[in-house]
């Protein structure tokens, strides 16, 4: 796999208190990675550790195939959860004060921001101190500071957090659109329905620990574990009948909906599922089969409370 | 550099633009004048309400009382003879006071009392002490019945008060020495060294603040992915001195301009000489040797630049302590734990600037003009009396390096400080941060 980052046994520890405890996780390139976790997993100790802004007390990071070195930092572009911006300052002028520290020139880095100014509609905000916009005024700010130099990693650190549902579509889309153009994107996050939308692969950091890691599909059908739901017309001795010896009930019927039984089962053998669908139509009249995935969030709970 | 280039010229244009900016560079020049010219108003003005003091003269032909001379301080009123004290108190209550002079003054010159209405003043007291002393003693005097008495008076009548210094320059004839001021060259270096005093107060806090507003705005997680501690550090400190110069250059300027105009319209068309000259009746040949001195421009020149150095390497050094500290701290309350340690070694170098009058080539002194904490304000006190180039080169660098050094110290407490918050350090703390990689 052809990844950017890679992460190899971090450990990190605080005055007494273990932030990080041997994590490791590769990001492809050109993906974007989930990094979830509870509160005070160290998702933000790790992402620390990636920005070089701490050290990690054992384990090794490395960046596009060599150990990461302080240079490499000015690659990555990095929104902190804390969003911080000068407040005195007025918004365009820190902005075109962020992109030049990240190597821009002031030209080029004035025409590059009032594009994105002009797309995230904040134009009229350019000559505005910081402190007089609102908070999900200066995310934004802050988040097209993060990326208006085109670095080839993004780490985004609860980029959803205080913005209505409209501009957390809007952000998505950007986040999305800038994957397409070949930035690698991660970012840190307690809202599992964005995860599902766009997170090609994800880290579960739980207790300092990671306890879950692969891509989204992957992690949902694995979680589902053959878990179906069917909709039949007939007795339940007749369907279990059908089913025996290749599946097991869950539970009892769940009602009937419109003339139809509901019912859950679970098929142990990934084989077995065409067999099992086979039968089930000769003997009941059956309206539909459907594989249960859970959501994110029911694999998130149930990955933190270790029941997955 | 290019980023450190940044940084300053952020914090310029922001603090510049600063409404605090523009009033404080305003308003300072005003009170400084203010300062200037009150005394001086006071001295010409203030002093016209005489007080009027009656006197009760029991002296033999009252000849106490019929010598008192009355001036702009105090203004003499003779009561006839066989006045009592007790019938005058209640005849002059609005008098400031009644001069009660004994009958066996000349013999006991203890014998006087002042009944007063009005609060004591210093300068009335001083009057009347240094009359009746005068006036006793040369009545003394006269009791020797010596011929030509008052011309031995007046002949007797002597001060010294000038004696030439000069510079030694190891050549054979004893023309072309240097004259050197002991006076004028610690005057001069007393100010000098107040006014860094001052500067390190008023910009060492700014960058103090600077810093801790960087973590408290939490700018710094995107300031240090951007550029390292110690270019962030550089630049804060770099950027406040520059606002430091431009302010002080302002205030130069408008001081200088204000008193050579202002100045001479406030005291009415009398010149500050002429007031000079007023409040001492004979000019110090120290002024006027300081005077002299001030107009050769290459010693000037060299001087100042040598001062300007220690001012800007001073302020430097002092700034980047003050980073360190605003990086150890979250907020200007805790950094009030450490404002001691900086402070101490600027009242140590105020106390030996003091010593250098005495003795500008002391073994004390001369290992305080080297070492950096100390050596800005010291050396300043000492350059003006002739010290070699060596000694001043060697302090000017050990000053810079240690400059640059305490900014890098800065920044690892920066780095690592940021990562705790919340705990205030201990000295331990600091000690391990430093070394921490």
């Amino acid at each position: 796999m052809d990844s950017i980052l890679k992460i190899e046994h971090v450990s990190k520890t605080y005055t007494g208190h273990k932030a990080l405890d041997d994590v490791s996780m590769e990001v492809p390139r050109g993906s974007i990675y989930g990094l979830l976790g509870p509160n005070g997993a160290g998702k933000t100790t790790l992402i620390r550790v990636v920005n070089h802004m701490t050290i990690p007390d054992c384990g090794k990071v490395w960046f596009e195939g060599h150990e990461i070195t302080a240079d490499d930092i000015y690659q990555i572009g990095y929104m902190p959860e804390e969003r911080g911006l000068y407040k005195k300052m007025k918004v365009g002028e820190q902005a075109v004060f962020f992109a030049r520290m990240r190597g821009m020139s002031r030209m080029q880095a004035t025409r590059k921001l009032k594009e994105w100014f002009e797309r995230l509609g904040l134009s009229e905000w350019w000559d505005k101190k910081v402190e007089d916009l609102s908070k999900g005024m200066a995310q934004k700010v802050q988040f097209i500071a993060t990326v208006v130099h085109e670095p080839k990693l993004l780490i985004f650190d609860e980029p959803f957090s205080g913005f209505d549902p409209i501009n957390q579509n809007l952000l998505k889309e950007e986040i999305l659109g800038l994957r397409d153009r070949g930035a690698t994107v991660i970012f840190s996050t307690h809202n599992m329905e964005s995860v599902e939308e766009i997170c090609d692969d994800i880290t579960l950091i739980n207790k300092s620990h990671n306890i879950l890691s692969g891509s989204v599909e992957e992690i949902r059908r694995k979680a589902g574990g053959n878990t179906f739901q069917v909709l039949y017309n007939g007795t339940p001795e007749q369907f279990s009948a059908a089913i025996d010896g290749k599946a097991d009930l869950i539970g009892g019927s769940e009602g009937v909906i419109g003339g139809y039984t509901q019912q859950k089962i679970h098929i142990p053998s990934d084989d077995d599922v065409r067999a099992v669908i086979g039968t089930l139509n000769e003997s009941v009249n059956l309206r539909s089969f459907q594989e249960i995935i859970p959501s994110m969030n029911d694999i998130f709970i149930r990955a933190v409370n270790g029941t997955l | 550099m290019n980023k450190i280039g940044l940084i300053v010229e952020r914090e310029f244009t922001e603090r510049v633009r600063k409404k605090s900016f523009i009033i404080s560079t305003l308003l300072t020049p005003l009170l400084m004048i203010a300062m200037m010219v009150l005394p001086s108003v006071m001295m010409l003005k203030g002093n016209s309400d005489t007080k009027n003091v009656v006197v009760i003269d029991n002296s033999p032909e009252q000849f106490v009382g019929k010598q008192l001379t009355s001036g702009k301080t105090v203004s003499f009123n003779l009561l006839a003879p066989g006045e009592t004290l007790g019938k005058a108190r209640m005849q002059h209550k609005s008098e400031y006071g009644i001069l009660v002079i004994g009958s066996d003054i000349l013999d006991n010159p203890q014998n006087l009392q002042l009944v007063l209405n009005d609060a004591s003043s210093m300068s009335v007291e001083e009057n009347i002490q240094s009359q009746i002393q005068g006036i006793l003693r040369t009545e003394r005097l006269k009791r020797y019945n010596l011929e030509n008495m008052d011309q031995i008076l007046a002949d007797a009548n002597v001060r010294v008060n000038s004696l030439q210094t000069l510079k030694n320059n190891e050549q054979e004839d004893d023309e072309n020495m240097e004259k050197t001021s002991t006076t004028a060259s610690w005057l001069m270096g007393l100010i000098l060294g107040m006014l860094l005093y001052f500067i390190l107060i008023v910009y060492g806090q700014q960058v103090l603040q600077s810093v801790i507003d960087e973590k408290q705005t939490r700018v710094l997680d995107v300031m240090v992915t951007s550029c390292t501690p110690f270019e962030l550090m550089m630049g804060k400190i770099l950027g406040i001195a520059v606002v430091a110069a431009l302010q002080i250059v302002i205030w130069a300027v408008l001081i200088i301009g204000a008193s050579a105009f202002v100045m001479p319209l406030i005291m009415g068309g009398n010149n500050v000489e002429a007031a000079l000259a007023a409040a001492q009746n004979v000019p110090d040949p120290e002024v006027l040797s300081m005077v002299g001195k001030f107009t050769d421009v290459s010693y000037l020149a060299g001087l100042f630049l040598e001062l300007l150095l220690y001012i800007v390497g001073g302020f430097l050094f002092y700034a980047s302590m003050y980073a360190a500290i605003g990086s150890a701290v979250d907020t200007p309350q805790d950094a009030a734990q450490f404002n001691g340690i900086i402070m101490m070694p600027v009242i140590i170098s105020i106390m030996v600037m003091m010593s250098v009058m005495n003795d500008p080539n002391s073994n004390l002194v001369f290992w305080c003009s080297m070492i950096p904490f100390t050596s800005p304000i010291v050396m300043m006190a000492r350059i003006p009396f002739g010290i070699p180039t060596w000694q001043v080169a060697v302090s000017l660098v050990v000053l810079y390096i240690s400059f640059i050094l305490m900014t890098w110290v800065a920044a690892r407490i920066f780095r690592v400080g940021v990562f705790m918050h919340g705990k205030k350090p201990s000295w331990k703390d600091l000690g391990a941060w430093i070394k921490m990689k």
